[in-house]
């Protein structure tokens, strides 16, 4: 009985009745019926997923649905595997949004795409023909820049994030709409089976063309460098569970849309495919966490580090890429397989970040976190939450990102031995961005939770934050859950990650077995065992885990035992007898960062304005100082704002052609068809 | 291998101790034990009484050898050595200061300001002598005290 189907129509007729509810129904009811209406959506995504992900298959053919092309979807493993990772965030995204929409954007238009959005999550990765994937590939960017401009009324930010989003999501589209096109049309055949057949027969400069725009266009969805211009913008201002559907699961979906293309259906490439997807991944890893490090918004950070997540995936995607074309199967499906269980987990972790955030914005009103601090005690919920994802986060044990980090750091490691220049130099620079960006992780979410969340409230608005309504917990806690199972038995993802990679199109994969893997996959078991061809390592979260605890344990009643001195008495704390410390003396989120600042100075560029104002009788007297300081993204900085200068010079220059005369723009009609006439009859 | 050298040929230049110190030893200076960790505190004075206690735990009066020691908070201290009239912006520091000193604790008000506020007595800014912001276990008289008078003080609290 193949479950994929009836999950699917599920999941198409629950976003319809969500979208109706969402335009009909009274202000009152209307997130709560949106909100069951999606969740719907998503746990049909996850059941189809899951069905795929189990090993089974399914495609139709829907030739009378769009006029010229019709429709072909299709669910193997690997798009499974997205599917149930989309499904899983838009469960918790819309259970949180039941609770944020009532306070914040409930409007009809907004309550009514949100379905709309959440379907195509879960039906992007199911298009198996490129007109079916770029309609759907569309449709999700519309509706996802629809949701983003939602509170365009309450701050003008949200308009010109409307507006990059727009401009950089579009720029990616025109990447695709030629790599795919190209591809089809000398591939004879638009589904992704004929592509797949012919992609043997292309010239290799036809299949590095189609890469390379694949790998901009996808890029740009996940947030690579320096394709991100649009993400501190986006994510910030956007609802923050729209925030956590795009960062969780609409990002993934780039890297889908990459080894969908680079490995199913161009079968793999030549060795510097891999390495150019490397050398973009470690390059995304660390700038994005070091802007991660260094940034004061709080939903900033979370979308500075979704770019280092996903530029981790990438890099694992670059390594399989690398070990295939030397064919090195085994290895590669290792790569992959970590790089696909590191976007499980980042789903998991991110969805939670960006709700615990969320809830801190709506309690506080600001995202500021030199203004926020002592939200402990007032969330608590909020800030265990909050704490479980930064774990998650940070890739050490027993969080869930340091079991996917591992993967890939050992699929690296035993990989040093791959021939070729390039390759030697790239792989250890791969691993030191891997660690570098891990130990940046770290610093960046101990500033959020510590500086956000513990000591003293900075301002008046954190000290009257107070708790989130039940459903912004509960859809949280959901993700909470999930981290914590993710990240104390990751091995039972290990059959559903091995069947993905070998969907993918690598032969050492799944469990059937392969070229390079003795017997079963590259991991397996309900602890992580790697099995190559000359080694074996195991893992075992769960212990790891256990041991954690016990040894935390042990510690705090050896410390009670042992210290049986006199009462304890409270007293105040000494300040060099200036009274009692005040919330101003407290670490912010800029000083705690101040000293990374300085280690990456000439990565940043921070700018630093200091404006004396003397007083009127005598210079030498001062009546104001002003002192700002910001650390601007400096990509965006040299590189597009001179393109924009330039493209806004084109246009004022390009001013002068339309001067408003009927006749002139007649006679630019004439000559344009005579150019395009004499063009054809010349090259006819 | 020089510094040891150095030490061997200058030896100690420190006066021999003279006999106890008369008076006798207050009450939570008892509970001590022979070593006093001592803050100083200045509580408004003109630096006279604070040339001398460099000069009580200098190398030639070396208050260290009978167990006092300045240290640099509150904190870690058993005695409070009080310096000069308190002033009006230092009397809320100097009870601060005086709460945040562990039980048992012993106050030594150096100088006459200290005493009695000495010749800044009724001044505008002055709010009073040491005994009249914080309790005082032993004062020593001069201004500024010799030396000799601040370590025959401390000698008292640490009993050696």
């Amino acid at each position: 009985m193949n479950a994929i189907a009836p999950a699917l129509a599920a999941a198409s007729g629950l976003a319809a009745a969500g979208s109706a509810a969402g335009l009909v129904s009274p202000e009152r009811l209307r997130p709560a019926l949106v909100g069951v209406c999606t969740a719907g959506v998503g746990a049909a995504g996850l059941a189809a997923g899951g069905a795929a992900l189990g090993g089974q298959r399914w495609s139709a053919s829907l030739p009378d649905l769009l006029p010229l092309a019709g429709v072909h979807l299709a669910l193997d493993a690997l798009s499974g595997l997205f599917t149930a990772v989309s499904g899983g965030v838009i469960v918790v995204a819309a259970v949180y949004g039941i609770g944020y929409s009532r306070q914040g954007p409930a409007g009809r238009g907004v309550q009514a795409v949100l379905p709309l959005f959440a379907w195509t999550l879960v039906m992007v990765p199911a298009g198996a023909a490129v007109s079916t994937f770029l309609l759907l590939w569309e449709l999700m960017a519309a509706s996802s820049l629809l949701l983003v401009v939602a509170e365009h009324r309450k701050r003008a930010a949200v308009r010109e994030a409307g507006v990059w989003y727009a401009v950089m999501t579009h720029l990616g589209l025109v990447c695709l709409l030629i790599a795919l096109v190209l591809f089809a049309a000398r591939a004879g055949g638009e589904t992704f089976p004929a592509l797949r057949a012919a992609s043997d027969t292309l010239s290799p400069a036809v299949r590095g063309t189609v890469f390379v725009l694949a790998l901009a266009g996808f890029g740009s969805k996940a947030d690579m460098v320096p394709l991100h211009a649009w993400l501190p913008r986006a994510y910030p201002e956007a609802p923050s569970h729209v925030s956590a559907l795009m960062s969780a699961a609409m990002a993934n979906l780039g890297a889908y849309g990459l080894i969908r293309t680079a490995f199913d259906l161009l079968g793999g490439g030549p060795r510097w495919w891999g390495l150019l997807a490397v050398a973009l991944g470690a390059v995304t890893a660390v700038y994005g966490i070091v802007q991660a490090a260094v940034a004061t918004d709080l939903k900033c950070l979370l979308a500075y580090s979704t770019s280092e997540n996903l530029g981790l995936v990438l890099i694992g995607i670059g390594a399989a890429l690398l070990f295939d074309a030397g064919g090195n199967c085994a290895l590669a499906a290792l790569a992959l397989v970590a790089a696909l269980l590191h976007v499980v987990n980042h789903a998991a972790f991110k969805a939670l970040l960006f709700g615990a955030a969320g809830s801190v914005v709506r309690a506080t009103g600001t995202r500021d976190l030199d203004a926020l601090g002592g939200l402990r005690p007032r969330m608590p919920v909020t800030t265990a939450l909050f704490a479980v994802g930064a774990l998650g986060a940070i890739a050490l044990p027993p969080g869930n990102g340091f079991i996917s980090e591992w993967l890939l750091l050992q699929s690296l490691i035993h990989g040093l031995a791959a021939p070729g220049v390039a390759t030697a130099v790239m792989l250890p620079v791969a691993i030191a961005a891997i660690a570098l960006s891990a130990g940046l992780a770290a610093a960046a979410f101990v500033k959020a939770l510590g500086v956000g969340f513990f000591a003293r409230p900075r301002s008046a608005a954190a000290a009257r934050a107070h708790e989130s309504p039940p459903t912004m917990l509960a859809g949280a806690g959901l993700s909470a859950a999930a981290c914590v199972a993710l990240a104390l038995v990751p091995g039972v993802l290990a059959d559903g990650l091995g069947r993905a990679a070998a969907a993918a199109g690598l032969r050492g994969a799944g469990p059937t077995g392969g070229a390079g893997a003795a017997g079963g996959g590259p991991i397996g078991g309900g602890e992580l065992r790697l099995r190559l061809t000359e080694l074996s390592g195991r893992l075992a979260p769960l212990w790891i885990a256990a041991a954690l605890v016990a040894a935390v344990a042990a510690v705090l009643l050896l410390v009670r035992a042992l210290a049986r001195g006199p009462r304890r008495t409270g007293a105040p704390l000494w300040a060099c007898g200036a009274g009692a410390p005040t919330a101003r003396m407290e670490y912010t989120a800029t000083s705690f960062a101040e000293p990374l600042q300085r280690v990456f100075d000439d990565v940043l560029a921070p700018e630093q304005d200091v404006d004396v104002t003397p007083v009127r009788e005598s210079a030498y007297l001062v009546e104001r100082v002003r002192y700002q300081h910001r650390v601007p993204d400096r990509i965006e900085h040299r590189l597009y704002q001179p393109l924009l200068r330039l493209l806004a010079r084109a246009g004022r220059a390009g001013r002068r052609l339309a001067d408003g005369s009927v006749h002139r723009y007649l006679g630019y009609g004439f000559t344009t068809l005579v150019a395009v006439l004499l063009a054809l009859v010349v090259t006819r | 291998m020089d510094l040891l050298r150095k030490i061997r040929e200058i030896g100690r230049v420190a006066e021999p101790a003279p006999p106890h110190p008369e008076g006798e030893v207050p009450p939570s200076a008892r509970e001590l034990h022979g070593s006093a960790q001592v803050r100083h505190v200045d509580a408004g004075s003109c630096n006279g009484c604070e040339i001398e206690i460099g000069g009580a735990f200098g190398p030639v009066y070396d208050a260290e050898r009978y167990g006092a020691r300045l240290v640099a908070s509150p904190r870690h201290a058993d005695v409070l050595l009080v310096t000069g009239p308190v002033t009006r912006n230092m009397a809320e520091p100097l009870r601060r200061t005086h709460r945040a000193v562990p039980e048992p604790k012993v106050v030594v008000a150096v100088g006459d300001c200290a005493m009695n506020c000495g010749l800044l007595a009724g001044a505008y800014g002055v709010a009073g002598a040491v005994a009249d912001i914080v309790p005082v276990d032993l004062e020593v008289p001069g201004c500024p005290p010799e030396p000799a008078a601040i370590v025959a003080a401390l000698r008292r609290v640490t009993g050696r």
